[in-house]
C-alpha cells in the first residue's frame, strides 16, 4: 500500500475530556468515522465511561506489585485501552483525575504520544488561562486552535 | 504469560461458569530491612471481593463498553478487548450471545481465537453435545461437568507452556 493511503488509514477520530467528576468538560471530532451522536449522548457516555474506568480498577485480579515506600504511582489504574473492530480508545488519566479519551483508528501508531502531547497543549492554554475555572468546560479558542493544528490533517 | 480467570455467561444474563487461577504472590522487589511498618509481605494476594461480586461487577462492565462501542461505532462495532496497567480483558461473544470472558496479564496479544476455540472445541463438544446436560442452563447447571473442566484446564496449561516455549526459543 502507498505511503499516501496509509496515512490515510491512520486517523484521530475525537478527543474527550472528563473532568474528577466524570462530567464532560471537553468534546471534539476531528475526522468522521463515528458515529453521529449529539451533545448529550456525549455528556452520558462520559459519565457512563467515568463509572466503568472505577470498576475496572476493583475488578483487577493480578496480585499487587511490592513497592518501597515513597512510590508515586498508583497501585491499581484503570482502563488504559479499548479495542473494538472499528476504533481504538486510549484513556490517558493524569495524576489530578482528569481522564484524556483519545478516539482513533486501529493502525494509528504512537496513540500514547499523541494523548500526552494533547495533555501538554491543555496544560499550556488551558490550565495556565487565567479566565479559566477549573472543572468547567473548556471555552477557550487558543485551546481549539492549538489542538486543530496538530490533530486536524489538511 | 497468565490467565487469572474465566468466565461464561449465558444470554439470560447469567454467569454459568467461573475459573480462576491463584496466582503464586512474588516479591517484586526486596523491601529493606530498616522500611517503613508496611515492610511485611500478605500471603495471599489481596481478594476483597468474592467470586460472585466479580462476575457480576464484570457483567456489567462489559456490558455497558458493549453498549458504548455500538453506539460509537455503528451497529456493526464489536468491543474485543481492554487493558488496564495491570490486566486485559478479552471478550468473545457467539452468534447465540453467549459470552466468554477472559483476564490475563497485560502481555498477551490477540486472545480471540483461543477463546473461539474454546467455544467451538470444548463448550460445544462437551457441554452442547452432552446428552445429559439441559438446554439452558439456570445457576450454571450442567455446564462444569470432567470433561470440559479437564479440557480447559489442559487448554490453558499448554497455552502457558507455549508462550514459555516461544520465549526460552527466542533468547
Amino acid at each position: 500500500m502507498c505511503d499516501a493511503l496509509k496515512d490515510y488509514y491512520r486517523v484521530v477520530f475525537a478527543l474527550l475530556i472528563i473532568n474528577k467528576a466524570g462530567g464532560l468538560i471537553y468534546n471534539r471530532t476531528f475526522a468522521p468515522g463515528l458515529q453521529k451522536l449529539d451533545s448529550n449522548d456525549y455528556l452520558i457516555l462520559a459519565g457512563t465511561f467515568h463509572g466503568i474506568h472505577a470498576i475496572s480498577r476493583s475488578i483487577n485480579p493480578a496480585p499487587l506489585a511490592q513497592h518501597l515506600p515513597g512510590y508515586r504511582k498508583p497501585l491499581t489504574t484503570g482502563i488504559e485501552s479499548l479495542e473494538s473492530s472499528h476504533f481504538r480508545l486510549t484513556c490517558f488519566q493524569t495524576p489530578t483525575g482528569v481522564k484524556f479519551l483519545l478516539f482513533t483508528s486501529p493502525e494509528q501508531p504512537n496513540k500514547d504520544v499523541v494523548v500526552r502531547r494533547c495533555y501538554e497543549i491543555y496544560g499550556d492554554y488551558v490550565m495556565k488561562n487565567p479566565f479559566y475555572s477549573m472543572e468547567m468546560p473548556i471555552r477557550v479558542e487558543k485551546f481549539d486552535r492549538a489542538l486543530g493544528g496538530y490533530l486536524v490533517r489538511p | 504469560m497468565s490467565v487469572y480467570s474465566f468466565y461464561i455467561f449465558d444470554r439470560h444474563t447469567e454467569c454459568i461458569y467461573t475459573k480462576r487461577w491463584a496466582i503464586a504472590q512474588s516479591l517484586r522487589r526486596t523491601v529493606p530491612a530498616n522500611a517503613l511498618s508496611n515492610g511485611d509481605v500478605p500471603a495471599v494476594a489481596r481478594r476483597g471481593l468474592n467470586a460472585e461480586d466479580d462476575a457480576k461487577l464484570i457483567f456489567g462492565t462489559i456490558f455497558s463498553l458493549r453498549r458504548m462501542v455500538r453506539q460509537l461505532g455503528g451497529e456493526g462495532d464489536h468491543f474485543l478487548s481492554y487493558r488496564t496497567g495491570e490486566y486485559k480483558l478479552h471478550y468473545f461473544e457467539t452468534p447465540t450471545q453467549l459470552k466468554f470472558i477472559m483476564l490475563t496479564d497485560t502481555r498477551v496479544g490477540n486472545m480471540r481465537t483461543v477463546l473461539h476455540q474454546i467455544w467451538a472445541t470444548l463448550y460445544v463438544e462437551y457441554v452442547v453435545k452432552s446428552p445429559l446436560a439441559p438446554t439452558e442452563h439456570p445457576k450454571g447447571v450442567g455446564v462444569a461437568n470432567e470433561l470440559f473442566e479437564g479440557g480447559l484446564e489442559s487448554f490453558i496449561v499448554s497455552l502457558a507452556m507455549r508462550s514459555k516455549e516461544a520465549l526460552l526459543k527466542r533468547e
